[in-house]
């Protein structure tokens, strides 16, 4: 874990929680259970993300890919007995009329991301690249270590990127057209292979590939991280057992918009999951 | 670990048990009730105005929307929308063919009337749809466009039932009337679902009025599971919110 002082979480209770949360944001299309699901998730991170570390990127991802959904669907859908404004019939796809319903719609789509960005967001935001390996079955060691170093490279990335966009600045370069970011492009991708090459070296030197992942200390569960993994548990199962017996939990809003149909026990399964919050006050 | 091994079967036993009341009701529908104990009324209103009505039978404590609408006798064929339900494309002969479901220019709006109240829009399909004894059933043809004006009131539909099973010919049709059990031609695929059963009419009555109930009421009593989530949302949204603001506070005592 990241921050060390206080009572924390076991990486592998965590894994469940982020699958389970994202089984119950993915399972159904109703907004609302979304919407439940996303400010569990939130409240989560909220009590267990590292101060040091910065909200603002994942806030960004979360914005561009909400409005992004929202947005295409709203284009791209023309039903829906609203209409709120009319595009040209001469543009191609986007042509036609605008609904309250296509958006609406979008709406629900962009809370599915936006609950299934929040739920696995503890993976890389909480959890420190081991515990995310340590986390995974032996069987999936390597997938692990990949995600794990996909994730590195990630914010690697963007630090490469800030460092050399500072350091041409500093030599008179400013940004003019797309082209003139081929000065700043370049050294990126170049840094980004070097870095990725020394990487591979780095853990062949420490002996990647020759064996079983060994560990100097184990993680032991205590009662909040069995709380978690079997609360988790019962919200995904309970929502696989009503998309199995049938119950509405899905939310059409075409042709004409409705409210959307909420079991209370559905509410309360989406509300179990917000138990992490409650390790840290 | 005692205490967390009997955390995790209680934990275990109350999604059990959640479970176990998720479970749909059977449908206990017999396919021949002559009368039952409960009537629900089904009320077709066509794009031409023209009425059929039901009073359809059924002993179970509650029906399905699909079951009701099958009992009837009112030839229908729908599409399943995966969670949503059954979605109603083709009823009563109208639209005679049709590629689109919803079509793009009318479509079936579903009304549901809760122990004689007045008519709501469904939110779910009509195999989501739960009905009860007194209950209403309602279909209208709508334009795509605009609000769905609701079907004619069912009251005196189901006024007076019989113990004997009248034939369909009993039930009523202002105008222009289909051939009762005749399935409408289809354009559709095989993933069109198809009912033209003439199984439960129990009575029917000829109580039609062409424009009575016309327009949309507002919805009857909250929905508690609405309520139940207004509050969640509303828990989590503020516990979130004293969160950021005990962050900042945080942060700014660091600085």
């Amino acid at each position: 874990m990241s921050e060390p002082d206080g009572p924390g979480l076991a990486p592998r209770a965590w894994l469940v929680w982020s699958i389970a949360a994202v089984t119950v944001a993915l399972l159904t299309e109703n907004p609302v259970y979304r919407v439940l699901v996303a400010l569990a998730a939130l409240n989560v991170l909220l009590a267990w993300l590292p101060r040091e570390r910065n909200r603002k990127p994942l806030g960004l991802a979360l914005l561009v890919a909400a409005i992004l959904a929202a947005l295409i669907n709203v284009l791209a859908s023309h039903t829906g007995a609203d209409v709120l404004l009319r595009l040209p019939a001469w543009l191609p796809l986007v042509g036609g009329p605008i609904t309250l319903e296509s958006l609406a719609f979008g709406g629900a789509l962009s809370l599915g991301l936006v609950a299934a960005l929040l739920a696995v967001a503890p993976l890389s935001l909480v959890l420190e690249p081991h515990d995310v390996v340590d986390a995974m079955p032996a069987s999936l060691e390597r997938t692990g270590i990949a995600v794990a170093t996909s994730m590195n490279l990630v914010s690697g990335f963007g630090r490469t990127f800030v460092s050399v966009r500072d350091a041409q600045q500093m030599r008179g370069w400013r940004p003019r057209g797309l082209r003139s970011w081929n000065e700043v492009l370049v050294p990126v991708v170049l840094t980004a292979i070097e870095d990725s090459v020394l990487l591979a070296e780095a853990m062949e030197a420490r002996g990647f590939g020759a064996g079983r992942r060994t560990s100097y200390s184990r993680n032991s569960w205590t009662l909040w991280d069995v709380a978690v993994v079997v609360s988790a548990l019962a919200a995904a199962v309970l929502f696989v057992g009503a998309r199995l017996a049938g119950v509405a939990m899905d939310w059409y809003p075409y042709p004409t918009l409705a409210l959307p149909p909420i079991h209370p026990l559905l509410v309360v399964g989406c509300l179990v999951l917000a138990l992490p919050a409650f390790r840290r006050g | 670990m005692t205490r967390a091994r009997a955390l995790a079967l209680g934990l275990a036993a109350l999604t059990l048990g959640a479970l176990a009341s998720l479970a749909r009701v059977a449908p206990v529908v017999p396919a021949c009730a002559a009368a039952g104990a409960h009537h629900a009324a089904v009320v077709v209103q066509h794009g031409d105005g023209s009425v059929a009505s039901r009073c359809v039978a059924f002993d179970a404590s509650d029906v399905t929307g699909e079951q009701l609408l099958t009992q009837s006798g009112i030839a229908w064929s729908g599409q399943t929308f995966g969670g949503f339900g059954d979605a109603v494309c083709a009823l009563d002969g109208e639209p005679a063919r049709y590629l689109d479901c919803p079509g793009k220019d009318s479509y079936w709006a579903v009304f549901v009337s809760s122990g004689g109240g007045s008519w709501r829009l469904s939110n779910v399909g009509i195999s989501s749809l739960t009905l009860r004894d007194g209950d209403a059933e309602g279909f209208r043809y709508v334009p795509s466009v605009g609000n769905p004006i609701a079907p004619t009131s069912p009251a005196g539909v189901c006024r007076a039932p019989v113990s004997a099973a009248p034939s369909a010919d009993a039930s009523s049709r202002v105008t222009a009337p289909s051939p009762p059990g005749a399935s409408p031609p289809l354009s559709s695929p095989s993933t069109l679902r198809t009912s033209a059963g003439q199984i439960a009419v129990a009575a029917a009555t000829a109580g039609i009025a062409r424009t009575a109930g016309s327009g949309t009421p507002p919805p009857s009593g909250p929905d508690g599971g609405l309520l139940a989530a207004s509050v969640a949302v509303g828990a989590l949204a503020g516990l979130a919110v004293l969160r950021l603001m005990a962050r900042r506070r945080q942060r700014r005592s660091a600085a």
